[in-house]
């Protein structure tokens, strides 16, 4: 077939990825500060006000999973993945309450990362040293995952212009992380937040270009497509089995739980967190969390686009060309050809793919934050402020490409699973982190036992044969699919505050 | 330990603003409210269209709740 992308599209394409690099570069000299302290590097010096903060943590935390995986989840199973909405609706409640909080402690005391808290919290290096190594191993899939968003990206701009599109655009990437690894050694969040503005930009340009363009693309656009998806639903068996145009009955506690589990976990992800440690002041920072759900309006949108797509024909016939597990990945880059003029829907695959460049930049750093802070620190305490700067620096770039040789050698086609076995992994910190932030009063070893419990039951429940499917982050209870994390979460807490009853009880009665 | 980044914020305060956090989060629990077809927008399914307007409705309440919490500072 003839190429989706041709030169005009293509020049676009890497003439403005040449503006992103630069931009990225130019950070380590705006706002100027010594970037051999950590909180300089990684924080951008704890200076960035109510506007900076919202597309930085915008950018941040709309991620490949927005463009890319929701999106495919609403086009392969249906009305049950727009769970995404009210989990960006709330989740922003949560933050406005805890991160003010964990900022303040955090300025006083230049903590960096939300176990360097608990460290202080419970006084345990070992608990917050489990808090970082949960950080960075739950951080991993959520990396791999915007690297799957860069790659349907590719797929669609090399269709018909090379044979071997995997090895091209493994190449590509390959390319991409080096220039990313590079600017962010050298500038740090700084270079992050520019970028980040960079991305935003051209994500709500294509949102809205082509919520623009479907009614001149697709004849009755919404209407159409929803009648579309509905016959499809009833000639395919298994396709949208959650609802076209509601959520079917069995899947309401499966629904409740992923957004209620998904709104707790989010800002107990180490980017989330270095994110909103980076503000200038607690009402900034709680101003702009406040904010965010606004955003969350483009992740609507792009959510309905799995369902869009249904209408248009070209695009169903481009999507039609690869296996059915590979198609919805692919949704948002192809609506952008079909619907699109060339140059304009160039931008909006930029804006994809910078769009997991940059969550991964900061994602790669946080992990670095926590392995020097919370791991390498209480082993070697000698370390000097730059040892550890350099330390982190060096790491960002190794978890990077570690991240990508995970992507290069696991065909991931769920990408939306690996997220999710990531949430349910990191929402076992969430009593040390956000019920340290209420009490200090919690023992130290029940939030131990608790958390490896919750751990433990997670990823069993998670990996166990069961139904709908081994691998998948819904578990049955009395008949009703219910998010793994929320079950781990509760048995956790249970053993959490049993546990610290008998603890104080103990010291009680000495 | 001690607690002395708590702020010192009128326990009024602190309550309204909880509830206006709240507000978002009890919406979406019920959901029989919105778990349905009728009325469209645009083609648009209801479950859709009202589930991403109370977006804009959760900002709004979380920026109150914000001026509430934080009076009279920058």
């Amino acid at each position: 077939m003839s190429p989706l992308v041709g030169p005009l599209g293509w020049g676009i394409f890497l003439g403005f990825f040449v503006i992103f690099v630069f931009l990225g570069f130019y950070g380590a000299r705006w706002r100027r500060g010594d970037l051999s302290q950590l909180h300089e590097w990684a924080l951008a010096g704890r200076r960035l006000g109510t506007f900076l903060v919202w597309f930085l943590v915008g950018a941040d935390l709309y991620t490949a999973y927005t463009f890319i995986a929701v999106p495919s989840g609403v086009f392969a199973s249906g009305a049950l993945y727009f769970f995404a909405v009210p989990y960006v609706a709330t989740t922003f409640a949560v933050a406005s309450v805890t991160m003010p909080v964990l900022w303040r402690w955090s300025r006083l005391r230049n903590y960096v990362t939300a176990a360097d808290f608990v460290q202080d919290r419970f006084n345990s290096k070992l608990l917050a040293g489990f808090m970082a190594a949960t950080g960075i191993v739950a951080e991993f899939p959520y990396i791999a995952l915007q690297i799957v968003g860069m790659q349907a990206v590719l797929t669609i701009m090399l269709l018909g212009i090379v044979k071997n599109i995997k090895l091209v655009s493994d190449l590509a990437l390959t390319i991409a992380f080096i220039i990313l690894a590079a600017f962010t050694y050298t500038s740090g969040l700084r270079g992050a937040t520019l970028t980040a503005v960079f991305k935003d930009a051209l994500v709500f340009l294509g949102v809205i270009a082509i919520l623009a363009a479907a009614p001149f693309a697709i004849s009755g656009a919404f209407s159409t497509a929803f009648k579309a998806a509905t016959l499809a639903a009833s000639t395919t068996k298994g396709l949208l089995a959650s609802g076209v145009d509601f959520l079917k009955t069995p899947f309401a506690a499966a629904y409740t739980t992923l957004w209620v589990g998904s709104a707790l976990a989010l800002y107990l992800y180490p980017h989330a967190v270095n994110g909103a440690l980076s503000a200038e002041s607690d009402k900034k920072l709680a101003l702009s969390t406040a904010l965010l759900p606004i955003y969350g309006v483009a992740l609507a949108l792009l959510a309905m686009y799995g369902i869009l797509v249904y209408g248009d024909t070209s695009a169903m016939k481009i999507l039609s060309l690869f296996p059915p597990s590979a198609r919805g990945s692919l949704v948002i880059p192809t609506l952008a050809v079909t619907t699109l003029p060339e140059w304009l829907a160039a931008l909006a695959l930029l804006g994809v793919f910078v769009g997991g460049l940059v969550p991964a930049a900061i994602m790669a750093m946080s992990q670095a934050n926590l392995l020097v802070r919370n791991l390498v620190k209480p082993l070697y305490p000698g370390i000097t402020p730059q040892g550890e700067t350099r330390v982190a620096k060096w790491a960002s770039v190794i978890f990077k490409f570690l991240a990508l040789g995970f992507v290069f050698i696991v065909p991931a086609t769920y990408a939306i699973w690996l997220q999710l076995l990531g949430g349910i992994i990191i929402t076992q910190t969430l009593p040390s982190v956000f019920l340290g932030l209420v009490t200090d009063r919690l023992d130290k070893y029940s939030l131990m036992v608790g958390w490896a419990v919750g751990l433990g039951l997670g990823v069993y429940l998670f990996v166990t044969p069961h139904i709908p499917a081994a691998f998948s982050p819904l578990y049955p209870i009395a008949g009703h699919l219910v998010y793994i994390a929320v079950i781990a979460l509760a048995v956790n807490l249970l053993i959490v505050l049993v546990g610290t009853g008998i603890a104080m009880a103990i010291r009680h009665t000495r | 330990m001690t607690t002395e980044t708590t702020e010192r914020v009128a326990t009024w305060r602190k309550v309204v603003a909880g509830v206006l956090f709240a507000i978002p989060w009890i919406f979406y629990l019920l959901l029989p409210l919105y778990n349905t077809a009728q009325p469209g927008l645009g083609g648009v399914p209801f479950f859709y269209w009202f589930q991403t307007l109370w977006l804009v409705v959760s900002s709004i309440l979380f920026i109150i709740a914000v001026f509430i919490l934080y009076p009279g500072r920058r």
